[in-house]
């Protein structure tokens, strides 16, 4: 499967297909046996920090995600660990917040105080501030409401990276995905245009899915 | 879903929560240590000590209520531990209690004037290890997401109850609470090390720091410092 700059992938599959799994092995936090390659790099031990750099992981749950005490520490560990230079690091928490749609007063705050919706923009934040080539996000919307759901697909959509969305709402995929892969059982059955694949209710049923609401002949 | 936080009115800007927070370390250090070394019987001593922390107490702006309520809910700890060492005598005991109680009412001033993120910044520039630093950090952070795993845990269990089961039947149920608690923190911490690798981490953590030590901090270090000289090595109008 290749994946081009700028493209926006979904992965969809049911709970346990594997998605999470798949993800975490574009950057080599799992290493399985097959061949990955990142912006033309073979994915290997020894150039996995670069590898890292490209690609932003961003967890299903935030609270995984932020571990530093203050937002600002967990903005600033990424790229303090790839090495960017200290004076660029509170430019660069500042403009992930903005980016993230957060205001600035959030940095000195601690992540068990803030909302859900908070929460997860923050771990988004701490991704982008790492400026990576490549987005990997794992069920960015769960237990989300309604408004900051709207908020976050915005937010998601208006960002320039490639983007690989690894979820199983499927009208989240047809509103930001142009390609779609079905996965199942460790697998991918299915990769093609969003709408030709999430309306072909076959296909959608044997994997544990379902044709979206909107894309239902009445 | 409520917790109580250690650091509740860390982010009042009184003059104590300006200062840096190595400053409060090592200051509020010395003074406990002065406390503790304070012989039993020398009441005055006592008396200014206790003086100077309500002093400090009332420039935290901590209100007194919440220092009140703190101290006495380690008030039978204290009491407990002064009982374990009878053969002091009154006099030894009654001192074993004011140095607990004041040593504790220092520690409620400097977790309540310091932000806990600081404190840890304030323990690592002062030379704690990073395994330690961060460890507590994790603990801190992670405090209150366990908290509320396991008010949600009760919660389901209280709904699956009826009345009150037998004592046996109860701590099997909180045993396996408790393991299932046990085996979620393990995925969790598993989880927290993927995000940490995601983002780079190789082994180092990597500290945020803004330098802000200035002549404030040196004036409550060097008041603090000539306190304790005075207590100690006497001061020609100091009663012995």
């Amino acid at each position: 499967m290749d994946v081009r700059i700028g493209e926006r992938v979904a992965i969809v599959g049911p709970s346990g297909a594997g998605k999470s799994t798949l993800l975490l092995h574009l950057n080599g936090v799992l290493m399985g046996t097959g061949l990955i390659r990142i912006m033309g790099q073979t994915l290997e031990q020894k150039n996995l920090q670069q590898i890292r750099k490209h690609v932003g992981l961003v967890f299903q749950d935030p609270n995984d995600q932020l571990f530093c005490p203050t937002v600002y520490e967990d903005i600033a560990f990424g790229p303090m660990n790839l090495g960017a230079p200290e004076k660029e690091i509170p430019f660069r928490v500042e403009k992930s917040l903005s980016d993230s749609g957060l205001d600035q007063s959030m940095r000195s705050r601690t992540s068990h105080h803030l909302s859900l919706g908070e929460r997860k923009r923050v771990a988004l934040a701490s991704v982008l501030a790492m400026d990576p080539a490549i987005l990997a996000l794992d069920e960015p919307m769960s237990n989300l409401d309604p408004r900051n759901r709207r908020h976050l697909i915005e937010l998601i959509a208006s960002l320039p990276a490639t983007l690989i969305l690894a979820t199983h709402e499927m009208e989240l995929v047809l509103a930001l995905c142009t390609r779609t892969a079905v996965m199942d059982r460790g697998k991918i059955w299915a990769d093609g245009n969003t709408r030709d694949l999430l309306s072909n209710a076959d296909l959608m049923h044997e994997h544990g899915l379902e044709v979206p609401l909107s894309l239902k002949k009445t | 879903m409520r917790h109580s936080f250690i650091d509740r009115f860390a982010n009042l800007d009184s003059p104590l929560h300006l200062l840096d927070a190595r400053t409060k370390l090592v200051g509020f250090t010395a003074l406990i240590v002065a406390v503790l070394l304070i012989q039993s019987g020398r009441d005055f001593v006592f008396f200014s000590y206790f003086f100077l922390i309500a002093i400090l107490a009332g420039i935290s702006q901590i209100p007194l209520g919440f220092i009140v309520r703190r101290t006495l809910t380690i008030l039978p700890f204290i009491i407990l531990a002064t009982l374990a060492a009878p053969w002091r005598g009154v006099a030894g005991l009654g001192a074993l209690f004011l140095r607990a109680i004041l040593c504790l009412i220092i520690l409620i001033i400097l977790t309540n004037t310091t932000r806990f993120a600081e404190l840890l910044r304030g323990l690592r520039r002062l030379g704690c290890p990073q395994i330690l630093a961060s460890n507590l950090g994790f603990l801190y952070r992670y405090l209150f997401v366990l908290t509320e795993e396991i008010l949600r845990m009760r919660q389901a269990r209280d709904c699956r109850r009826v009345g009150h089961a037998a004592l046996k039947k109860e701590l099997s149920t909180l045993g396996s609470m408790l393991g299932t608690l046990l085996v979620r923190s393990f995925e969790r911490a598993e989880r927290m090390y993927n995000a940490m690798l995601s983002r780079g981490y190789a082994g180092e953590f990597p500290v945020v720091d803004p330098h802000r030590f200035s002549w404030p901090d040196l004036a409550f270090l060097a008041g603090i410092a000539l306190f304790v000289w005075v207590t100690f090595f006497g001061f020609p109008v100091l009663p012995a």
